[in-house]
């Protein structure tokens, strides 16, 4: 697609808006393609989708219970279906309703939830969302993916519709995103994507998160510390093999998420780790299992140690230990 | 161009800006109300006004009230 070659340009606008643009191609892609929200067509960019395509878009109001009540009914219908709202009404408002009707009965839906993580710090923590990934983690039968950058959000949305499962897929970042990735790679659901090479120390991340770790890794190399950056977009279902062979090259594998270190890609990682015989030490960066007051975006990544500076602090406190 | 006035009324409509502060030389993010949500709210403002389809490199491409005269002129809104 044409759009392949604007990755800088569409960083300037960001998961949600880039999230729109990208509906109005899978509408030309998918014609049995429907989008249902929650009251939030313009913040999910998707004014231009629902005045072209009005028969394929339902706003079912601030009903989230319903929101997923109505997708599983489409996808029963035999639709592909795109739910849609911001990330703390997308999970845990209807966390039964997905747990029954997506989980349990398998109907395929693909969930997008808006601005996860800190991004909303002023609004606090009714709208930071740093629960969603251990939330439904414990839920069988559904995929949880969070693209790094807008490129990473086309491959996603293009995958997961065709995903055997359903998807949870876990926007980061507010507009003028960091550019992960710069030039095309292959994308698969479940496969980790190693972003800068290393053997020493090997950063774990998902999400915008991960400019934060790349500017962290070069710097630590100019220290001669070999830092490696892995993209792990997919938390469940997570790459074993990749972190096993992590596990093997390093002495130290440090997680860096914006969730909370309880449930999140953090665990993951450990959940594998523990069933290997390894020295490789795991130390995960997040929020740490407390809630702050309000705040900037930036603000909160400082405090809750997701800033490049506290991430190289963290690598080189533990790799003295 | 002929539909300028009408272009310059799905500006402020769009971003419910004040007539007074409006002018031509405003910039994606000038505004906090045209951020990237804003934008696509624009760009759909703009579909529907003028009754084209943007496409998606022009949607990117469109950074300024100046440079969205260039991109409409391509729709034959002149």
């Amino acid at each position: 697609m044409k759009i392949e070659k604007n990755i800088k340009l569409w960083s300037s606008l960001g998961m949600r808006a880039t999230f729109g643009l990208i509906a109005m191609e899978l509408a030309k892609k998918h014609p049995d393609l429907m989008i249902t929200t929650s009251d939030v067509s313009t913040s999910a960019g998707l004014d231009r989708y629902k005045k072209k395509y009005p028969d394929k878009f339902i706003d079912v109001g601030i009903a989230e219970q319903n929101l997923i009540g109505v997708s599983a009914g489409l996808s029963s219908e035999g639709f592909k279906v795109i739910s849609t709202t911001f990330a703390p009404f997308q999970t845990m408002r209807c966390c039964e309703q997905i747990k029954v009707n997506l989980g349990y009965m398998k109907n395929k839906v693909c969930m997008v939830g808006l601005a996860s993580g800190l991004v909303l710090g002023n609004l606090g923590f009714t709208h930071c969302c740093i629960e969603d990934v251990g939330t439904l983690r414990s839920i069988p039968n559904i995929a949880i993916v969070t693209p790094s950058d807008p490129f990473e959000l086309f491959k996603v949305l293009n995958e997961a519709l065709d995903y055997k499962d359903s998807v949870y897929i876990r926007l980061t970042a507010g507009s003028n995103t960091k550019i992960i990735n710069d030039k095309d790679y292959k994308f698969k659901i479940g496969k980790a994507v190693e972003i800068l090479p290393g053997k020493d120390v090997a950063i774990i991340g998902c999400g915008n998160i991960l400019g934060n770790c790349i500017e962290a890794a070069s710097m630590l190399r100019e220290k001669k510390i070999q830092c490696s950056v892995v993209n792990m977009h997919t938390i469940k279902p997570i790459d074993e093999e990749k972190i096993k062979e992590i596990a093997k090259k390093n002495k130290l594998i440090v997680t860096v998420e914006e969730h909370n270190v309880l449930g999140g890609l953090g665990t993951s990682v450990a959940e594998v780790l523990a069933s290997e015989v390894s020295n490789c030490k795991l130390v995960r960066i997040g929020i740490n299992d407390f809630y702050s007051s309000g705040g900037s975006y930036e603000y909160l990544k400082k405090i809750y140690g997701l800033s490049v500076e506290k991430i190289i602090q963290t690598v080189l406190s533990n790799l003295k230990k | 161009m002929k539909n300028k006035n009408k272009y310059i009324e799905i500006f402020i409509k769009s971003f419910s800006m004040d007539k007074k502060k409006f002018n031509e030389k405003i910039k994606y993010n000038d505004i906090p109300e045209w951020d990237s949500i804003g934008h696509m709210s624009l760009m759909s403002d703009l579909e529907e006004g003028f009754n084209i389809s943007i496409d998606t490199d022009d949607i990117i491409d469109f950074s300024s009230f100046n440079k969205g005269i260039k991109i409409l002129k391509k729709y034959k809104i002149v």
